[in-house]
């Protein structure tokens, strides 16, 4: 056990994966609150293009220049479906679904041009970027992942109390002065951050999982905001310990689904187990004489 | 090479009119989720088959999306977790046991996980059956009789799943159950799903699903014809998507449903109650708004002669929307002009006395 625990490839992954899934968890425990949680869904998807477009112009397969290809399809996506839904009787639900799907293709168009395309090397790569590939993942990656994950916690702190009214009462914030509209950008500029550099290491798919269960988990346990957010960031990061211990010690397991499959596990706990959940709620249903 | 495109159509209207449903009912990002759990089915069923083409992947798949439906319900049920975060958990987890499986099992067999979430038409024709004597490809055979499935369950089932769509509390109090409707129509969407997965990939199909019945959405208000316009759409969307596929040597799919975006934007931009319409009205209604308004304020005792700079600064106006506005009043003949000084015209004066009753303000 120690060796798998002390071996070069691991500490990398483990502290890349761990540092992303905190922030995610904290993160996308505001986008869960606001009922928006799908959203992380269609961004990850809708940076494929992003990624595909940013290695065709500049020519490398380089962390840096794909993440931000990345945010930029993301924010693309993003302002797409904020028109479709402000602009037309489309509900959340559908304009999702379209643009997701539709950016995903373009994505694909584009990987059939590169492919078949002789002035393009090196294209394998690239598709790690659907399911993630968590044990290429470089020192630079964490670096970057680190980078992204500070920028997005410094921000969240900088505006926790603004972040807060809003989520809880938006009308009551815009009366006492904050920008609404700043809140949501901000909200979702670091949620398409963390996007965008956890790639690598879960996938375009997947990535939302990252930003989802810790949440609930958080929710289930605690109905304090603070608390709820530490509680997603932490399990998210021991999911992420666990997933890629499980992935270095046991053979072919993929890296990402090994965490999202931790983190679905706490979740079902959770859900049964938590003090918001379904055996206390059924016994103090059954104390209270009704029928469960 | 028509038999790509023709597999293409008929992808396109089996899975775009029970997509008409799925928008009415929001049901979009819960068939996202099948189209992503249906690989766990494609997965179990090919470890114990061993054949890509066997019939037992389109059961087992479409159980999986089945049971994803099912467990949605249940986790959004305990009122614990939200419906979207439940749908955003439950095709997670299902599609990373998928994956596991994949990376852990199928070192050596023919499964090609690209394939199956990417999907490839143009491979198509190369799968052939012989039905009554004709070589067909079996995508094609096999999705036309799921068409024909689907097109009947909608026509017998017209009226049940009209009501429950539009009114499901009526329809329950009617007599109809809403549940066997809604879980028959998941149903047919999973195996249409599992049928389309290896012509357009099973990512993509969610496209081929909404975004036809999307767009006939912003156009018509009938459900008939929504559907009709759906179907219309989806057609078009094929052939435009394989032309430029075909000719540029790109994923026929992936154009296909990128195109599906451009059609839904065109629409939604330049419809009769599109996005550009709608910018113009308020254009038009606002700059008609502030004429009136400086109508209103020269029919006002102390106003009724104004300077150019008293208007500009009364109203907030430059110097070209100024310019704008006073050549319009001026053509029409509300005001006049003596001595720098604008003055209401007796037909200015017939005009606020409209613009009181259009606006209800006391007269």
């Amino acid at each position: 056990m120690m060796e798998v625990l002390t071996s070069f490839t691991f500490i990398v992954v483990a502290a890349g994966t761990m540092i992303l899934a905190f922030a995610g968890g904290m993160v996308g425990a505001i986008s869960v609150m606001k009922g928006q949680s799908l959203i992380g869904d269609a961004v990850g998807h809708a940076t494929f293009p992003g990624i595909v477009l940013a290695f065709m112009l500049i020519g490398v397969k380089e962390t840096y220049t794909l993440a931000l290809g990345a945010v930029l399809f993301g924010i693309i996506a993003f302002l797409t479906i904020q028109m479709i839904t402000n602009h037309s009787k489309v509900t959340l639900d559908g304009a999702l679904a379209l643009v997701l799907s539709s950016f995903f293709g373009l994505g694909m168009a584009l990987m059939s041009f590169v492919q078949g395309n002789p002035d393009f090397e090196g294209t394998q790569g690239l598709n790690d970027y659907i399911f993630g590939q968590a044990a290429y993942m470089l020192r630079s990656d964490v670096y970057l992942i680190t980078a992204a994950s500070v920028i997005s916690l410094f921000i969240l702190a900088a505006f926790y109390i603004q972040i807060r009214i809003y989520i809880f009462d938006p009308v009551f914030s815009r009366t006492a002065g904050i920008n609404n509209t700043l809140m949501n950008f901000i909200i979702l500029i670091i949620t398409i951050l963390l996007i965008s550099v956890g790639l690598k290491a879960v996938g375009a798919i997947l990535i939302v999982n990252l930003l989802i269960a810790p949440a609930v988990i958080g929710q289930l346990w605690s109905s304090r905001f603070s608390t709820v957010l530490l509680i997603a960031g932490s399990s998210g990061a021991f999911a992420a310990f666990t997933g890629t211990y499980i992935s270095t010690a046991g053979e072919n397991i993929a890296t990402g689904p090994a965490i999202i499959l931790t983190l679905s596990f706490l979740m079902a706990l959770s859900l049964f187990c938590a003090p918001k959940g379904i055996i206390r709620r059924n016994i103090y249903k059954r104390r209270m004489g009704g029928v469960s | 090479m028509i038999e790509v495109l023709l597999v293409l159509i008929v992808t396109a209207l089996a899975t775009s009119v029970p997509g008409v449903f799925l928008v009415l009912r929001g049901l979009s990002m819960t068939t996202d989720a099948i189209s992503h759990t249906i690989l766990l089915g494609i997965v179990l069923a090919f470890f114990m088959t061993n054949d890509i083409r066997s019939p037992w992947l389109i059961i087992a798949a479409s159980i999986i999306g089945i049971a994803t439906v099912y467990i949605i319900e249940l986790v959004s049920r305990t009122q614990l977790v939200r419906q979207d975060a439940a749908i955003g958990l439950v095709f997670t987890a299902l599609f990373a046991a998928a994956i596991v499986l994949i990376s852990k099992y199928s070192g050596n067999a023919h499964l090609d996980m690209d394939v199956v979430l990417m999907g490839e038409v143009l491979f198509a024709p190369f799968n052939r059956i012989d039905v009554f004597g004709f070589s067909i490809p079996a995508a094609l055979w096999q999705l036309s009789i799921i068409m024909f499935v689907n097109f009947a369950f909608i026509a017998l089932f017209y009226k049940e799943l009209k009501l429950t769509t539009f009114d499901p509390k009526f329809a329950f109090i009617a007599g109809f159950s809403a549940t066997l409707i809604y879980y028959a129509l998941m149903t047919l969407v999973s195996v249409t799903a599992v049928a389309a997965f290896d012509a357009v990939g099973s990512i993509l199909v969610i496209n081929f699903f909404v975004a036809p019945a999307l767009t006939a959405y912003l156009l018509v208000r009938r459900l008939s014809a929504m559907i009709w316009l759906s179907m219309l759409f989806a057609v078009w969307n094929s052939v435009i998507g394989y032309i430029i596929g075909f000719s540029y040597d790109l994923s026929i799919a992936g154009v296909t449903s990128f195109t599906a975006l451009v059609t839904f934007m065109a629409v939604f931009i330049f419809s009769p109650d599109g996005w550009l319409n709608g910018k113009l009205r308020a254009l038009r209604q606002k700059r008609t708004f502030t004429r009136a308004m400086i109508l209103m304020l020269m029919n006002e005792h102390g106003h009724t002669r104004l300077t150019a700079g008293e208007i500009t600064s009364h109203f907030n106006l430059n110097q070209k929307q100024f310019d704008n506005h006073m050549e319009h009043l001026l053509i029409n003949d509300y005001i006049e002009k003596k001595n720098g000084q604008y003055t209401l015209t007796e037909r200015g004066e017939e005009y606020t006395h409209y613009t009181r009753s259009k606006y209800e303000l006391p007269i």
